[in-house]
């Protein structure tokens, strides 16, 4: 019993010591993390609608409703150059090999995808998912028309399909569920 | 002494080809030689940390707890790199990051611990650190390499095999893992054999 007692109370105090380190890392890191991924989300943004120069959250009701209907649906930004509204930014947290992905849409007033990323922070395997982050991927998409969903083909690309990557046909799939998913946000907001 | 502790991991005892230890990140990740050395230099930060510490505290540790208390300080300092990473280089976390969460179910950084840290000093189990991280590194880095040269015709993403070569996926799906780890052990053993019988001849001689 006096061994159980002594062993118990080492194990606790090393992992009170563990414990109070990572809370004192996390408190420093936390906010830089935070400051990173805000970056990381800006400049995703500007590159998935390169004509925007601002941005602005489309928040209540609007984003709620659409939620509603679709909870893979994250955030939703307003791209502007000057006054004009030139497209969205659609953020869709669809489910991929490794978990959830990231995957910011740009789509244009006139009904096209500018641009397509997967944010960083995924866990799709090196060498097979994790090439949805190469531009020989995500660049299939642009051009397409957003007004119906886009296909993944095994074989070859088509007008509305987008060959898959060899070996990672989960995480293609996966990236354009994303984009289908802001699709069907931007027609909601659209008809709203 | 010291330097070969250091040069005990890289050749004579590489935690691959000749300790069979860290099998599954090394069989999921070495899809490219960039990834292998990128895995490879991640475990060996974390090697050298963990090695470093439980050399420390190795004399609080009673036996009797000592896995679990090896994978505390492991799993925490694994967590550490990776804060202190994303939140202050995260160019690095961007390339690294993906490997870091495999790391904490490296059995080499528990064996390492187990066998050498638990039982040396501070400065040896370092030394035991860089040279297991070193000769870890270079093995994926060479498992990554054949199996990025068979599966894609490209090493380090350089194009080597012209375009004539029809890359053979499979080395870089998770059977290519199995195909060329099984071939350069055999590779591996060859060596060994033929070294073993050149010396054998040249002491009955």
């Amino acid at each position: 019993m006096k061994e159980i007692m002594r062993l118990g109370s080492i194990l606790l105090l090393i992992c009170f010591v563990a414990a109070a380190l990572l809370a004192m890392t996390n408190d420093v890191t936390y906010p830089k993390i935070m400051e990173q991924r805000q970056m990381a989300n800006e400049k995703a943004r500007k590159e998935v609608l390169p004509t925007a120069d601002t941005f602005e959250e489309l928040t209540g009701d609007q984003l709620t409703q659409i939620q509603a209907e679709n909870d893979k649906v994250d955030e939703i930004f307003i791209g502007k150059s000057g006054d004009q509204v030139v497209g969205y930014v659609v953020k869709t947290l669809p489910k991929a090999f490794g978990g959830t992905i990231k995957i910011f849409t740009g789509i244009t007033t006139d009904g096209t995808v500018s641009g397509v990323r997967m944010g960083t922070g995924h866990q799709e395997t090196p060498g097979l998912g994790a090439k949805a982050e190469l531009p020989e991927f995500y660049e299939m998409y642009n051009g397409m028309s957003a007004e119906a969903h886009i296909g993944v083909s095994k074989t070859a690309q088509t007008e509305t399909e987008i060959q898959a990557i060899s070996g990672a046909t989960i995480t293609s799939q996966a990236v354009t569920d994303g984009v289908n998913f802001a699709i069907d946000a931007i027609a909601v907001l659209k008809a709203q | 002494m010291n330097m070969k502790v250091l040069t005990n991991g890289i050749l004579k005892e590489n935690p691959i080809f000749f300790q069979l230890l860290g099998m599954c990140p090394t069989l999921a990740v070495t899809t490219s030689a960039e990834n292998g050395m990128g895995m490879g230099l991640a475990t060996t930060a974390v090697l050298i940390a963990s090695n470093i510490v439980i050399s420390l505290i190795r004399s609080i540790i009673p036996s009797k707890i000592r896995i679990p208390a090896f994978i505390v300080v492991i799993a925490s300092f694994v967590t550490i790199i990776g804060m202190v990473m994303e939140g202050f280089v995260p160019a690095l976390y961007s390339a690294l990051g993906l490997f870091i969460p495999l790391i904490v179910v490296n059995c080499l950084i528990l064996a390492r611990a187990e066998a050498y840290a638990f039982k040396n000093g501070i400065l040896n189990s370092a030394l035991d650190g860089i040279g297991m991280g070193i000769g870890f590194t270079l093995a994926l880095t060479i498992l990554g390499a054949v199996r990025e040269l068979l599966g894609n015709g490209t090493i380090f993403d350089i194009p080597l095999l012209g375009s004539a070569f029809k890359p053979a996926l499979i080395m870089i799906l998770p059977p290519g893992a199995f195909l060329a780890l099984g071939m350069l052990l055999a590779l591996n053993n060859v060596v060994k054999a033929k070294q073993e019988k050149a010396r054998e001849t040249k002491s009955a001689a």
